[in-house]
């Protein structure tokens, strides 16, 4: 056991500061800005729908959630209950299908689906963009750096951060202050985030596609059906959400509420 | 190359007397954008630029500049390619904005056809038809084609806003309610689209369901009150809504207001728009844009 209140010294070589620590957190850098310049240049546009009824197939269900949302806040009973039998209905009929001949059949498969396909190959991408790196990196601190002490924190911790701090380095008495290579490792990859931020602009792989977007319309883009889902099974369990509804409506007692909330007393 | 950028974003484009002022000076700012955009073209190249770059070629084709759209045009579709769909719409756009004649226009008419057999779900063009056969005078067709298209994209709420003013250019008070209603159903935090649905139950209350119409009425005024509290369109309509319940003797009626109630409740917005008047007057400048709304207010307080 180290002894408590006793501080631990370690001869260390300046140069594992030179040619671990520094080369560690540029690469880290580097290749944080490689992947993000990577995913921009590999990410492909969200497909817009190719035909009306495609698009309709999409929105539909939208058009459910906003009426569920928002109905409280505009629509008085009548015009509520009409509306609810109206997409309750035809969420049941699958008359807002693209193809309400194919109700019921399972889906297609998404490897044989060429849209599909492309959404998955999309995920695909940008999975592999996280982890391709990230093992090469870890596989190549493995090889070189490990076992090395590298850097001492400033500050006292708790034995808990023991497994952060000095992962590779399997000694029971080292002080917690002291972090490992590969510990150092770890802590670039999470903290990183606000450097670059810095460097690449506020929400970095995000930025570009921003820009690309705003010249399209949004409206018609939104896609909430995931590759692969069966709208029918989001239609109907949509259309159980909407019979559930109780009607209220906000719009009950707003004028007494702003002669409450905006007239002066003497009115 | 700041001050007048910012001034575009400063200067309402509804008001046709600042619009002018504004595109007078758009040789100046497209020449002077095009000197320093060749010497920081990455740091003016963001959606914002792009969007001004949009009005500033609605504002030309309005008062009549169509060599500086015709810039601005260029300029958006060097940058997104002319195939892009939005493009595609402002192209369109400037087309009907320079024909000279009714087949001029036809022929756009059928350009737009063209492209929408090719691809069906080209929004912008989808809409610019519409606008096309609007203006054509052809308000059936154009009704047709929009609801095609809400049929499509039942979450555009400016489509339903545009359908609903089709219908009641036509006369289907009923319909146009629907549509203004769905459109509230997407934004149900406007506070412009509350008041315009209460104008238009004012409107459609003449015959045997008046009582009910104009109680709605009332209450998506006061709602649009409620969510703008200065808003004055929103309190002109109140202010005759109530009038007009009470005129009628249909306060007190089943699951109406109370006549106290409604009286108070006209009372405080003759009250309101009488202090908004007065405080929009000095500052006169400042809301020119909206000058024909505040002579339409005083001219009513004069009235009552």
């Amino acid at each position: 056991m180290a002894i408590q209140g006793d501080e631990q010294t370690i001869l260390r070589d300046p140069a594992l500061f030179y040619w671990i620590l520094f080369p560690i957190s540029i690469v880290m850098i580097l290749t944080g800005i490689l992947r993000h310049y990577a995913t921009v240049l590999m990410n492909s546009t969200p497909k817009s729908p190719s035909t009306l009824a495609e698009s309709r197939e999409r929105l539909a269900l939208l058009r459910g959630v906003n009426l569920r949302n928002n109905a409280c806040s505009v629509l008085d009973r009548e015009s509520f209950e009409m509306r609810k039998n109206y997409m309750v209905s035809g969420f049941r009929s699958g008359a807002f299908l693209k193809d309400p001949n194919n109700r019921g059949k399972p889906p297609a498969n998404p490897m044989t689906d060429p849209a599909g396909m492309e959404a998955m190959m999309g995920m695909l991408k940008g999975n592999m963009m996280m982890m391709i790196p990230q093992t090469l990196i870890m596989s190549w601190i493995n090889a070189f750096f490990s076992g090395f002490v590298i850097l001492k924190l400033p500050f006292p911790l708790t034995i808990r951060f023991k497994s952060m701090l000095q992962s590779g380095v399997m000694t029971r008495d080292l002080d917690v202050q002291w972090v490992s290579s590969l510990s150092w490792y770890f802590l670039n990859l999470m903290g990183l985030q606000s450097v670059f931020g810095f460097i690449l602009g506020s929400d970095n792989s995000a930025s570009q596609m921003a820009q690309q977007m705003g010249m399209a319309n949004p409206a018609a883009m939104m896609n909430p059906l995931q590759p692969g889902q069966d709208p029918d099974k989001l239609y109907l369990n949509e259309a159980e959400n909407l019979e559930v509804m109780e009607h209220f409506c906000i719009l009950d007692g707003v004028e007494e509420r702003i002669l409450q909330n905006f007239a002066p007393a003497g009115i | 190359m700041a001050s007048p950028v910012t001034d575009i974003r400063e200067i309402s484009g509804s008001d046709l007397i600042s619009a002018l002022h504004l595109a007078q000076r758009a040789p100046a700012i497209l020449g002077q954008e095009s000197g320093s955009a060749a010497i920081s073209s990455k740091s003016s190249d963001t959606a914002d630029y792009y969007a001004r770059l949009e009005q500033l070629m609605l504002v030309c084709l309005r008062t009549g500049d169509d060599q500086s759209a015709q810039t601005c045009l260029n300029r958006l579709s060097l940058r997104f390619g002319p195939s892009n769909e939005r493009i595609m719409g402002l192209r369109g756009l400037y087309e009907e904005a320079t024909a000279k004649d009714e087949p001029a226009l036809e022929k756009c008419l059928q350009e737009y056809d063209n492209t929408l057999s090719q691809s069906p779900v080209n929004v912008p063009i989808l809409k610019r038809r519409v606008a096309l056969l609007r203006s054509l005078n052809r308000p059936s067709d154009a009704i047709s084609g929009l609801i095609q298209l809400v049929d499509a994209i039942p979450t555009d709420a400016e489509a339903w806003c545009e359908l609903a003013d089709l219908y009641q250019s036509q006369g289907l008070g009923s319909q146009a309610i629907f549509s203004l209603e769905e459109a509230l159903l997407i934004a149900p935090n406007s506070w412009n689209i509350h008041s315009r649905l209460g104008e238009l139950l004012y409107t459609c209350a003449s015959d045997g369901d008046a009582c009910r119409l104009l109680g709605r009425s009332v209450q998506h005024f006061s709602r649009s009150i409620e969510l703008c509290d200065d808003y004055l369109r929103g309190l002109y309509g109140l202010i005759l809504a109530s009038t007009r319940i009470l005129d009628n003797d249909y306060a007190g009626v089943s699951g109406q207001l109370s006549k106290k109630t409604l009286e108070q409740l006209k009372a405080f917005a003759l009250l309101k728009l009488g202090e908004i008047v007065e405080s929009r007057s000095v500052d006169d400048q400042h809301w020119a844009s909206s000058r024909s709304e505040l002579i339409a207010a005083k001219e009513l307080l004069n009235r009552q």
